[in-house]
């Protein structure tokens, strides 16, 4: 039956975020999320490479800085 | 189109709260949004995992959206500045619509790539970057629904939809 729920929203601190990342990197990748993040930068991951680089790649920083 | 909003806060919260309705329209799946007031803007919103859908074959939806809150004559509205939105069918691409403007990628245009095993010469054509105009979220919602057979979890599944599209 349809319903009227909401999805719950969790807000993550940069901290939180960052572990994430690495998280997700680990599962779908098999690398920390640190080396996602260099490769990508250095060019030596395509974001579209897969559909989950490119969803890890979304997930950094857009602007590569953190507070 | 709704009247803006009196602070970012509050342009930012009604953009949260919209969104995680347009998403309960498919799935349960929590959202997770980055801290906006711990760090530069663009800010972040995602489904916290690809979320499978309820429908009579196995497909699942990946969404994330990158956004900022910028006042106009009208107050204060949150835009949309990049999203991947990617829907898989039997754990393969089927489509997905990307807008990264920052990055690394020089592919800086909305674009859309499907999901194929057919080549053109040697480029495989599911990583061709297919221009398209801005995609709004409730336009891949309305997709897994109407053409995919995802069944809606909320009753006002074609209000919330429009109301987005208005926004």
């Amino acid at each position: 039956m349809a319903t009227r729920t909401d999805n719950q929203i969790r807000e993550l601190n940069p901290e939180e975020w960052a572990q994430r990342v690495d998280e997700q990197a680990r599962k779908y990748l098999g690398m920390s999320g640190e080396e996602f993040e260099r490769r990508l930068r250095a060019g030596e991951i395509d974001i579209d490479d897969s559909p989950a680089v490119t969803r890890l790649a979304m997930m950094l920083p857009p602007n590569g800085t953190r507070k | 189109m709704a009247p803006g909003s009196r602070t970012p806060a509050e342009a930012i919260e009604h953009y949260r709260g919209r969104t995680a309705r347009l998403l309960a329209c498919l799935t349960g799946e929590y959202v997770v949004v980055s801290a906006y007031h711990a760090a530069d803007p663009p800010h972040q919103l995602e489904l916290l995992d690809l979320a499978k859908l309820r429908a009579p074959h196995p497909l699942r939806l990946s969404v994330g959206e990158h956004y900022e809150a910028r006042e106009d004559a009208d107050g204060w509205r949150v835009e949309v500045v990049g999203y991947n939105y990617a829907i898989e069918h039997d754990g393969r691409d089927l489509v997905s619509y990307h807008w990264h403007p920052e990055g690394e990628s020089p592919i800086t245009w909305p674009h859309m790539h499907v999901g194929t095993d057919t080549h053109v010469g040697e480029r495989w054509f599911g990583k061709v970057h297919l221009p398209t105009g801005v995609v709004g979220l409730e336009r891949v919602v309305a997709l897994a629904i109407t053409e995919l057979g995802a069944k809606p979890l909320r009753d006002d599944w074609e209000r919330l939809i429009a109301e987005a599209a208005d926004r």
